[in-house]
């Protein structure tokens, strides 16, 4: 996942088969699920993952295959490779029967509990129900039970009521996030799914994954919990910003036809949850725990009002002084976010042109306890557009004073992690940020700035990969898209 | 490492020599029964320091433990009863049997005495069918039993050191 | 005739006065295929339930596909009531492990696996001393009798689990797992211990090899019927006037074992039914089983099967719902639950059952006993769920007016008696209500 390659790949034999009469072909070598996928066919599965081993454990996916002697064969599609001229049945009376006899068992001891479960909406064994079964349960005896509230981690409920053994948790911390913190303990219809006693669930950082892989509401996020509905929420497609890797995410957020009425606003413009969207190019299907947590970074408290030496002025106002401030200026210096957009950057680099010098910071650094790069996503620059940045202007120097010279007049301050005590004495500030900081106050000019779930963009990435994110919010009139400012800032000068 | 798993490694060495090599993991079983075979039970300590000989991840531990039902986390009595009561164990008597040990003993299957001397535990088929019913005591198999046969037994087992 | 079993019974210096490791010599003088293929050619089928031929098993390894090939020995017998391969181990180990070096030379193979029962503490402990016996007289280990051949063997001790005498779930186990079976393909032949090829055989199949060896497969031949040629241990229990472990040539006459070698049944008590091959093999109503022969053919014909030779007589006056009760806590208990029908249907199976022996049966019970087993039927990992289902469908196809019985008037048939002869029935404590609910 870490390069991008491009093989040649040899060209691997065609076996011709049929799904339901419909013909079509699979690579020698295919199950019959992943053949039926490739083809557009989506066959009932819960245990069964792409990119997973396949335990072929819970049966849903069994389909016929017609066979001239009039025998009849079934067996699960997830296990059984397709050979040149298979005739296989998803819908024949007997699968039928086999899938409603499996939507029994699976919920044969299944509390029910949609109404309180936050897998509601989303959830495999409701959308298979319907499909497959549509019949109460045959059962006239009490359901057996099992612990309800079992914190996994400090992130994730396990509910193991609601677990049907599928294992896809287990198998994810064995094969993908390597942990393998979880497993199986004790048998039958006692079997639970358990951490290893002396693992620490909260220390897989790709412990989330296991969230969005439950296809039943087992594990579910403590966070999530109190938040909302799933199908009161819509997902935009976004990009993390947590490091270079600019995992490709689902930010989902309040719908507007149910917005709560509120005397707050705010509480509508949450990030009420974030899910992996797959990319193949970028992150696959993971994305590790930083990413989930992205309601903690972007609800910070958000810098709402332009100032001028900490006295509130209308945002005109400040843009007007900051634009006065550049055209006198004789040696301005600008800091450039790494957290620019590469359209925010081709703006500040248009608008500014020669006149002012551009250094690169780093907005954001490893915090203590965090991840510097791993064997799977994460990369150890914080930040999610450097790369572009650093198309355009240079790095700011170690010695940070060698970007900085006495003579320097203007120094603006694009996004966060600059020290205003690196500022030469006598140099006037503009401060652009888009969240509440002590230096904004005294800063000559400080202008509020958009974060990235109010407007669209693009990042590109460690690797070059360029990915869009859309707005999920609307900004406040208060408030300034860097790009439009720094139109307003404009020197006039040659790029 | 200390202790119990420590003091077996040098056997659990001499086991190695019969398995192809890479077959480390294999070792857990028969490791966990030579570790209650010593203490009674498995303890927490046993786990880890297990896990940490044998470089398997934790879980195959905590799930080998879980699944077979001749390992323990807990101590039990000084005699474990494990009495039959599958098909034809029940066909020869394996109600009656129970009932009068627990009539004897003054516990339900599953639980101690409170002396600590014994747990009765019903299992399923033991291979003893010709000879039901019958029960296993420890690893010791005793067949064909009758109320007095069982009673010789406990009082005997009641004796030994 | 009976084995005579003494105190030395199981030892090397007597196996050896009864033509043991005759048939090793000669087969280390052979090509390896031509082992496999006098094994083929003796017909030799499975002797721990599924009868599938052991030479074809063999058959499928290439010898030059450069991967190490193991064999394994199920001693993991649990199916109640089986206890033949506990006898062979206990009096005559040499038999098996012969049979499992002749195998591991025809396959090839540097290791070999004995999986044993955790609960077997004295067929543990002759099958390593028969080990050991055997490495110190030059017949395992390094260079076997000078033929360069060698083999070591690991005795491997379960802890207590049914399900780990399934053969893909016995090779979890061996290496140190859990016992969850895995669905094929691939099948263990291709991918079986550590994904390796690997045949795993019956300790009774394995007890054949030599007896073929020594004698050649046209001799091994002429005992037997022409689709199961040989013999076949059985161990009888239940009702049964003399119980034990019995060897009968394939093609005895059923009656005759019954009525005349094992007495009938106790007290002269009528037979009601017998099980044949294990709780898992349909059982089969005493007309039934009347001009049927021992062997796979005929039993299938009957309406069931050889099975692992655990054979279990019922007598007259025994209730089939309790029994159809215990049979389902079995294998409730023993479920591993891995996959959905099983996980499932093992706890329903006993819940319903247990719901009718308590008074409380309903009569749509019947049907869903009967659809729970069909949907276990064919589409579970392993064969635990669909044997359940097996096991008491065959019950409830022959006795259903007990149950309807039980479930109309809230009690059994036959006051849910179990036993002709119950020496507990002296116990101070037989009426009491203690262990009731065991």
């Amino acid at each position: 996942m870490s390069e991008i390659t491009v093989a040649p790949v040899a060209a691997k034999k065609l076996l011709d088969f049929a799904i339901d009469g419909v013909a079509m072909q699979a690579e020698d070598g295919q199950t019959v699920i992943q053949a039926a996928r490739a083809n557009g066919v989506d066959i009932p599965h819960f245990c069964w993952h792409p990119q997973l081993s396949v335990p072929g454990n819970c049966r849903i996916c069994m389909v016929e295959i017609e066979q001239d002697s009039g025998d009849p064969w079934f067996d699960i599609a997830c296990n059984m490779p397709v050979t040149a001229g298979m005739r296989v049945l998803t819908k024949s009376e007997k699968i039928k029967t086999l899938n409603q006899d499996t939507m029994q068992f699976i919920t044969l001891n299944h509390p029910v509990d949609c109404g309180v479960c936050n897998k509601s909406g989303e959830c495999l064994l409701q959308d298979y129900h319907y499909e497959l079964n549509g019949a109460a349960s045959k059962s006239r005896d009490p359901k057996t039970h099992a612990t309800k509230f079992f914190p996994l981690s400090d992130r994730i409920i396990l509910d193991n009521e609601r677990c049907i053994m599928c294992t896809l948790c287990v198998r994810f911390t064995n094969e993908v996030s390597g942990s393998k913190a979880l497993g199986a303990v004790h048998r039958g219809d006692h079997a639970l799914i358990r951490p290893a006693e002396d693992a620490d669930f909260n220390l897989d950082v790709y412990s989330d994954n296991v969230i969005d892989l439950c296809p039943v509401g087992a594990l579910l996020s403590t966070e999530l919990m109190t938040h909302a509905r799933v199908w009161y929420l819509q997902a935009t497609k976004s990009v993390c910003p947590g490091c270079e890797r600019g995992c490709s995410i689902d930010v989902w957020h309040r719908k507007h036809e149910w917005k709560l009425n509120a005397l707050d606003p705010q509480l509508n413009t949450t990030i009420d949850r974030v899910t992996p969207h797959d990319n193949p190019e970028v992150n696959g299907l993971w994305v590790c725990n930083k990413a989930r947590d992205l309601a903690q970074l972007f609800e910070r408290p958000r810098a709402e009002q332009a100032m001028q030496h900490g006295a509130p002025v209308e945002l005109a106002v400040a843009i007007a002084a900051a634009a006065q401030l550049i055209a006198a200026a004789k040696k301005p210096v600008a800091m450039v976010s790494s957290w620019g957009s590469n359209e925010e950057l081709a703006a500040c680099h248009a608008a500014f042109g020669t006149k002012v010098s551009g250094f690169v910071k780093a907005d954001h650094l490893p915090r203590p306890g965090e991840v510097i790069e791993d064997h799977l996503l994460i990369k150890p620059d914080k930040n999610p557009n450097r790369k572009a940045a650093l198309a355009l202007y240079p790095a700011l120097p170690e010695r940070v004073s060698d970007a900085l010279p006495a003579d320097t007049d203007v120094v603006l301050v694009w996004g966060e992690g600059f020290d205003s005590a690196l500022v030469p004495s006598g140099a006037k500030v503009i401060r652009l940020d888009s969240y509440t900081h002590a230096a904004n106050a005294t800063a000559d000019v400080f202008i509020p700035i958009s974060v990235q779930t109010e407007r669209s963009g693009h990042y590109t990435n460690f690797a070059g990969v360029v990915t869009p994110f859309e707005a999920c919010f609307p900004v406040k009139p208060s408030i300034v898209h860097a790009a439009t400012l720094f139109a307003a800032l404009s020197t006039g000068s040659d790029a | 490492m200390t202790g119990l798993v420590q003091r077996l490694i040098p056997e659990f060495e001499v086991w190695k020599r019969r398995y192809p090599a890479g077959f480390d993991g294999s070792l857990s079983i028969p490791a966990l029964r030579r570790i209650q075979e010593e203490r009674g039970y498995i303890a927490d300590e046993d786990i880890t320091d297990l896990t940490a000989y044998l470089g398997v991840p934790r879980t195959q531990i905590d799930e080998v433990v879980a699944f077979y039902t001749q390992f323990t986390r807990v101590p039990l009595g000084k005699h474990h009863l494990q009495v039959c009561h599958n098909v034809s164990c029940s066909l020869r008597g394996a109600e009656g049997l129970v009932k009068h040990l627990c009539g004897r003993l003054g516990i339900k299957p599953g639980e101690t005495t409170a002396d600590g001397q014994f747990t009765l535990t019903t299992v399923e088929c033991l291979a003893s069918c010709g000879t039901a019913p019958m029960m296993m005591v420890g690893d010791a198999f005793f067949e064909n039993l009758t109320p007095a046969s069982v009673d010789a037994l406990l009082t005997e087992l009641q004796e030994t050191p | 005739m009976n084995f005579p079993v003494t105190d030395t019974s199981h030892t090397l210096a007597e196996y050896r006065t009864r033509f043991g490791y005759q048939a090793l010599e000669k087969a280390l003088s052979m090509a390896p295929g031509d082992v496999t293929k006098e094994v083929a050619g003796a017909g030799l089928l499975g002797h721990g339930g599924a009868a599938f031929p052991a030479g074809r098993k063999w058959g499928v390894v290439k010898l030059d596909d450069g991967e190490p090939h193991y064999v394994c020995m199920n001693a993991d017998e649990g199916e109640p009531g089986t206890f033949k391969d506990r006898w062979l181990m206990e009096c005559v180990p040499h038999m098996s492990l012969e049979g499992l070096i002749i195998g591991s030379y025809a396959l090839q193979g540097r290791h070999a696996f004995i999986y044993i029962r955790g609960e077997f503490d004295l067929a543990h402990r002759r099958m390593a001393d028969a080990i050991e016996e055997a490495y110190t007289a030059g017949l395992l280990g390094e260079n076997i009798l000078g033929t360069g051949y060698s083999l070591d063997v690991v005795l491997y001790r379960g802890a207590g689990s049914y399900v780990c005498g399934e053969a893909s779930a016995m090779l979890a186990s061996l290496e140190g797992k859990k016992g969850w079976p895995r669905n094929r393909p691939p099948r263990l032949t291709v991918k079986g211990l550590y994904q390796k090829p690997t045949v795993v055989n019956n300790v009774e199949t394995l007890a054949n090899v030599p007896v073929i060896l020594r004698l050649g497969a046209a001799e091994f031949k002429k005992t037997g019927t022409p689709k199961s040629p040989g013999t076949q241990m059985i161990s009888i229990s239940g009702h049964i006037a003399k119980p034990g472990v019995y060897e009968i040539e394939y093609g005895y006459s059923w009656e005759k074992f019954i009525y005349e070698d094992c007495g009938g049944m106790q007290n002269g008590k009528a037979l009601k039914c017998i099980i044949p091959g294990g709780v898992s093999t349909k059982l089969l109503s005493a007309s039934e089983i009347a001009g049927v022969t021992l062997d796979h053919n005929s039993a299938v014909a009957a309406g069931s099967q050889v099975g692992s030779g655990g054979m279990i007589a019922i007598a007259e006056g025994t209730c089939m719902v309790r029994l159809a009760a215990v049979i389902q806590r079995f294998y409730h208990h023993e479920s591993c639950g891995q996959c959905t029908p099983c996980r499932q249907g093992m706890g329903w199976m006993e819940r319903i059952l247990n719901r009718i022996v308590a008074g409380g049966g309903r009569p749509e019970d019947i049907d869903q006993l009967y659809k729970i087993g069909e949907a276990n039927d064919g589409t579970t990992i392993c064969s635990l769920g669909d044997s359940a289902g097996y096991a008491c469908s065959a019950i409830l196809d022959h006795y259903r007016d007990e149950f309807e019985y039980y479930i109309q008037n809230g009690r059994s048939m036959y006051d849910g008696n179990l036993t002709v002869e119950d020496p507990f029935a002296d116990s101070p404590f037989a009426n009491s209500l203690a262990g009731a609910a065991s």
